[in-house]
């Protein structure tokens, strides 16, 4: 490039680069040198101080020497493929629920949208006082009435249940996307259904559900993401968010353990880098996939 | 009257019945959830206003006595009154930094023509689906070299930059809903570039910067991960979140001071209520602006 040609360059670019700079300059510095790093650390063994170059045997170690992964990828990968058709699914009959004109209806949806708004760690305060094996209410409210007591997070076999049973207490945000959802399809469409004599499954199944496909494709994605990266167990569950023999033990805490605890720098950046190529692997996938999404005409 | 009007009559009265019916069944279903999506929320509330005595004692559902100095004493315990100033500060400092550099980064992206644009998008966008724990280690190791650890500046420093992609692209789209002709007799009256950002575009995206700071100021009030990476020492400063997330993972949490956590808890979720409640609409646009268009 000759010298006139970047002035040139410059004359007529110069303005977009320079409000963009703010981008350019965090991406550089907090996004794209700690992502290169990572995968730099991930073929070391190291603490941060000494590095003690060792190839692939991180990753290699990941699938062959690490006594807990296969109980992490199983905790999470069965609370991602239960927890979320669940709440998805109740999520909808509250919408559905909540989805008229009738008085008071606005006050009853804030009340459920009310556990959404409490930050993670007072939930995860809240919730580990609940499920406390003496001191907790609801084992108070069964030995009141008769029943034997519930271990909730302080057994295995109950672990999974009970952190799958207190995340539909956030229903709530599902239920507001499905409202949106609701309100984007055509009144006229139901009428038209009803006209024909469509039962109330059917206006489900044909117009509903269809319809409603770019939300439903949205929240699916971010939250099968977002529950490979949870880390809400830290703050209530037992053993430092690992859970009884493990079984509450997630990958995203994996990670947090392997590297900060345990100062395993290397092998945590290895965890770490794998998640990434997983989520990239989905992202992909479900947006290659996404044919039966319906966006309308306007898209 | 005929047979047959009386028979309408009586269908009518009998379909006003049902209906009746059918409307105690839907409130009545409403008003079960609500006590049992609810009753978690209460029951803190409540415990928050036991006495010490009263938190592990026999069950039960309400103080004798509210204990209202438990709140008192929230504040009289200089801790958590210097953690909510920690987290009021890098609140303070995010509301006003993010939405400032995430506007001038999205206004570059709506506004302007300039090469580069398309790849630069590009890239931002991709960051959405970065899982944030790999850039934390090398972040950490970072941190470390230039002295950050324990110290309030991974919280602030950072966010300079736009503060994510996420809430860029959000102002961004915002952005390109506005029409053109709006810069267009700004332009012809000779306004610079940073003028008609200043001036004309800045105050027309009001709306969703004001979604912006609600959501930073319940991310960061919230945000116990980053402390608990970046500031764990017992000399770091405390947010309030990360005070709440170590008294609620403390060896005997079970049994102590059971009440004087759940009135630390209550008054963390005290804020964002308030927030949500003033910004309801905004917020739930918000939520589904994001959700439904994807």
């Amino acid at each position: 490039m000759t010298k006139k040609s970047v002035t040139k360059f410059l004359k007529k670019n110069y303005e977009g680069w320079l409000f963009n700079l703010p981008l350019a300059i965090g991406l550089l510095l907090f996004t794209a040198i700690p992502v290169g790093t990572s995968l730099y650390y991930s073929f070391f063994e190291t603490d941060g101080f000494t590095y003690t170059f060792v190839g692939l045997d991180n990753y290699i170690k990941i699938f062959t020497r690490d006594r807990s992964i296969w109980q992490v990828v199983k905790n999470t990968l069965a609370f991602a493929m239960i927890s979320i058709p669940l709440n998805l699914s109740l999520s909808y009959l509250l919408a559905q629920l909540v989805n008229q004109t009738r008085k008071g209806v606005k006050t009853f949806r804030l009340l459920y949208y009310l556990p959404v708004i409490i930050p993670l760690v007072v939930g995860g305060l809240l919730w580990k006082d609940l499920y406390d094996p003496t001191y907790g209410i609801f084992n108070r409210i069964l030995e009141l009435i008769g029943l034997d007591p519930f271990p909730f997070f302080f057994q295995a076999s109950t672990s999974m249940f009970s952190i799958i049973l207190m995340n539909v207490w956030g229903i709530g945000g599902g239920m507001i996307l499905w409202l949106a959802a609701f309100k984007n399809i055509p009144k006229t469409m139901y009428e038209s259904a009803n006209l024909d004599g469509a039962n109330a499954f059917q206006r489900f199944w044909h117009i509903t559900i269809p319809l409603s496909t770019p939300m439903i494709f949205f929240n699916v994605v971010t939250s099968i993401i977002g529950t490979l990266q949870y880390n809400g167990t830290l703050t209530f569950a037992p053993r430092e968010g690992r859970g009884v023999d493990d079984s509450l033990y997630m990958y995203a805490v994996k990670i947090y353990w392997e590297a900060f605890h345990r100062g395993q720098i290397g092998y945590g950046s290895a965890l770490a880098w794998l998640l990434l190529i997983v989520c990239a692997i989905i992202t992909i996938l479900l947006f290659k996939k996404s044919k039966w999404v319906f966006y309308g005409e306007d898209i | 009257m005929t047979t047959m009007e009386k028979a309408v009559c009586r269908d009518n009265n009998r379909a006003r019945r049902q209906k009746k019916y059918v409307a105690f069944l839907i409130y009545a279903l409403m008003a079960l959830i609500a006590v049992i999506l609810v009753f978690p929320y209460f029951y803190m509330v409540m415990k928050s206003l036991m006495t010490s005595e009263e938190v592990v004692g026999p069950v039960r559902f309400f103080p004798s006595v509210p204990q209202w100095v438990n709140y008192l004493s929230l504040f009289t315990e200089s801790e958590y009154l210097q953690a909510t100033l920690n987290s009021l500060y890098v609140i303070g400092f995010n509301i006003i930094a993010v939405p400032l550099s995430a506007s001038l980064i999205a206004f570059s992206f709506a506004k302007l023509q300039w090469k580069g644009k398309k790849m630069m998008f590009a890239i931002m966008m991709a960051t959405m689906m970065l899982p944030a724990t790999v850039t934390q280690i090398p972040l950490f190791i970072m941190y470390s070299k230039m002295g950050w650890i324990d110290t309030l500046y991974p919280f602030t420093i950072p966010n300079l930059f736009g503060g994510g992609a996420f809430y860029i692209f959000l102002i961004r789209q915002f952005m390109m809903g506005i029409p053109r002709d709006m810069t267009d007799a700004a332009k012809i009256d000779g306004a610079s570039t940073f003028r008609i950002f200043w001036n004309i575009m800045i105050p027309l995206c009001k709306p969703v910067l004001i979604y912006l700071m609600v959501t930073i100021f319940i991310n960061y009030w919230g945000d116990f991960y980053g402390p608990l990476l970046y500031m764990s020492s017992s000399e770091a400063p405390r947010t309030l979140a990360y005070l709440i997330f170590l008294k609620s993972t403390e060896a005997n949490a079970a049994t102590q001071m059971a009440h004087m956590r759940m009135a630390g808890g209550v008054f963390m979720t005290l804020i964002p209520a308030v927030l949500f409640l003033i910004f309801q609409k905004q917020l739930i646009e918000g939520v589904t602006l994001t959700g439904s268009k994807g």
